[in-house]
């Protein structure tokens, strides 16, 4: 016997429009763009949206920031709030280290211009705002001479901790060395404001006070650390302490690209 | 009853071509975002090719750095147990700290990590003046090792722990030179 059953959507047109469905679909998928995904036909004029330039964190990015925050602790450390507040044993090293960082930014200048990019002069604008003018105006209020040594100390560990984290982003070998003998320098630098604060051996570890406060010490950690850099400054609160000033490396919002 | 199977010849459009083309249909149907998405990323202008996170052909930079510091520890032991009081305390943390940076090399490489000599670089001097010159110098050699060898990693997992390593030894150079007697002033 032969079995016929005779249907008007039989099992051949069902999988033959089933077919024609999804390769109509496959060529739509195709030919659509993911920009459109999502949009919502509206009536009315509607204004055009600007898309934001993408930006990559290039090497030369990276480069130029390095510059402009060599440029920002160059002009801190010189800064009249400083050096005026400084004892006398201090301000050398206020005239050094500044002197210094200037320097490192005639060094990266090659490396930028090398690479096609444009080199900067100018300290970091949106650090300056974040937390570069508030810190000097807190050493301005407190008057007190301690504080620029911690100052001193805060910015030499983020110019070491701000290399450190460019080693990250920085595809070029060779270049994260060059950053990193920018770093080691900065750090050197922290070592010895950290000394001047709490010297000898004994500075060199981590300890409290009788209150139960942090003392400075010249070897926080074992390995670079990349938080944000915390700085004691300005004057005192109305419960006898003071807040600390947060300091950050660089970031996506900060490059100068 | 006698049943019949009915043979039908393969016809331009038979079922077994449909079930291909229906299988085939799916999976350009998958696949076209994806290739949509490939091509505006092209469009997008990303030139640079992202570095490895690690790279086999590291290892062997890594395993020199790892002999370093495991013959650095073993030569701060050996000043350790020369001194005592607060400079004992602070060349014991400075141990430590190298004692961390073997154990973070050689837990990288993990299986590739070869066996490391814990044989000091010098014998300590008498005094902690002498003995953080002593250091100081090696500690300067080690940084320098560190650097020159991260000019040549590929990978940026191994950078990156170079470079934390390279940020706090910097710190010994200088924090030894001061107890070794050099000015502060000159010590950076």
């Amino acid at each position: 016997m032969t079995n016929n059953n005779p249907s008007l959507i039989s099992r051949r047109s069902a999988l033959r429009t089933g077919g024609a469905i999804v390769a109509g679909g496959a060529a739509l998928a195709a030919c659509g763009g993911s920009s459109d995904a999502g949009t919502i036909a509206r009536i009315g004029s509607v204004p055009e949206i600007e898309k934001l330039e993408t930006e990559h964190v290039s090497d030369v990015a990276l480069l130029r920031t390095a510059m402009s925050v060599e440029k920002m602790v160059a002009v801190m450390l010189a800064d009249q709030r400083m050096t005026s507040l400084a004892e006398a044993n201090v301000s050398p090293y206020l005239t050094k280290y500044s002197a210094s960082h200037e320097t490192n930014m005639s060094v990266i200048a090659p490396l930028v211009t090398a690479r096609g990019g444009q080199t900067v002069s100018e300290p970091n604008a949106k650090l300056m705002t974040s937390y570069g003018d508030h810190a000097l105006e807190l050493v301005e209020e407190g008057k007190t001479p301690g504080d620029v040594l911690n100052l001193m100390l805060g910015l030499e560990s983020l110019v070491a901790a701000t290399y450190q984290y460019f080693v990250s982003l920085t595809n070029e070998a060779a270049l994260r060395a060059d950053m990193m003998r920018l770093g080691a320098s900065s750090s050197r630098r922290a070592a010895v404001a950290a000394q001047l604060i709490r010297g000898g051996t004994k500075g060199f570890v981590p300890a409290l006070n009788d209150k139960g406060e942090e003392l400075t010490a010249t070897l926080p950690t074992a390995f670079g650390a990349l938080n944000a850099v915390q700085v004691l400054l300005g004057p005192l609160n109305d419960i006898g302490t003071r807040s600390p000033l947060s300091m950050e490396t660089p970031s996506l919002n900060s490059m100068l690209y | 009853m006698v049943n019949h199977q009915v043979d039908l010849p393969e016809t331009a459009l038979s079922r077994r071509r449909l079930i291909a083309s229906l299988l085939a249909g799916g999976a350009v149907a998958a696949t076209a975002p994806f290739l949509s998405g490939s091509a505006s990323a092209e469009e997008s202008g990303a030139t640079t090719t992202a570095p490895p996170h690690r790279d086999a052909a590291d290892n062997a930079a890594l395993n020199a750095a790892l002999e370093r510091e495991s013959r650095m520890a073993a030569t701060y032991a050996a000043a350790v147990a020369k001194t005592s009081g607060d400079d004992q305390a602070a060349l014991l943390l400075i141990h430590d700290h190298h004692v961390a940076y073997a154990q973070a090399l050689k837990g990288y490489l993990a299986t590739s990590a070869n066996s490391a000599s814990s044989q000091p670089l010098a014998a300590p001097a008498a005094s902690i003046t002498a003995i953080a010159q002593q250091m100081a110098s090696l500690e300067e050699e080690t940084v320098a090792i560190h650097t020159n060898s991260l000019a040549t990693l590929r990978g940026i997992n191994a950078a990156m722990l170079v470079a934390s390593i390279i940020t706090v030894e910097a710190r010994h150079v200088a924090a030894l030179n001061i107890i070794g007697g050099t000015s502060p002033i000159a010590a950076a």
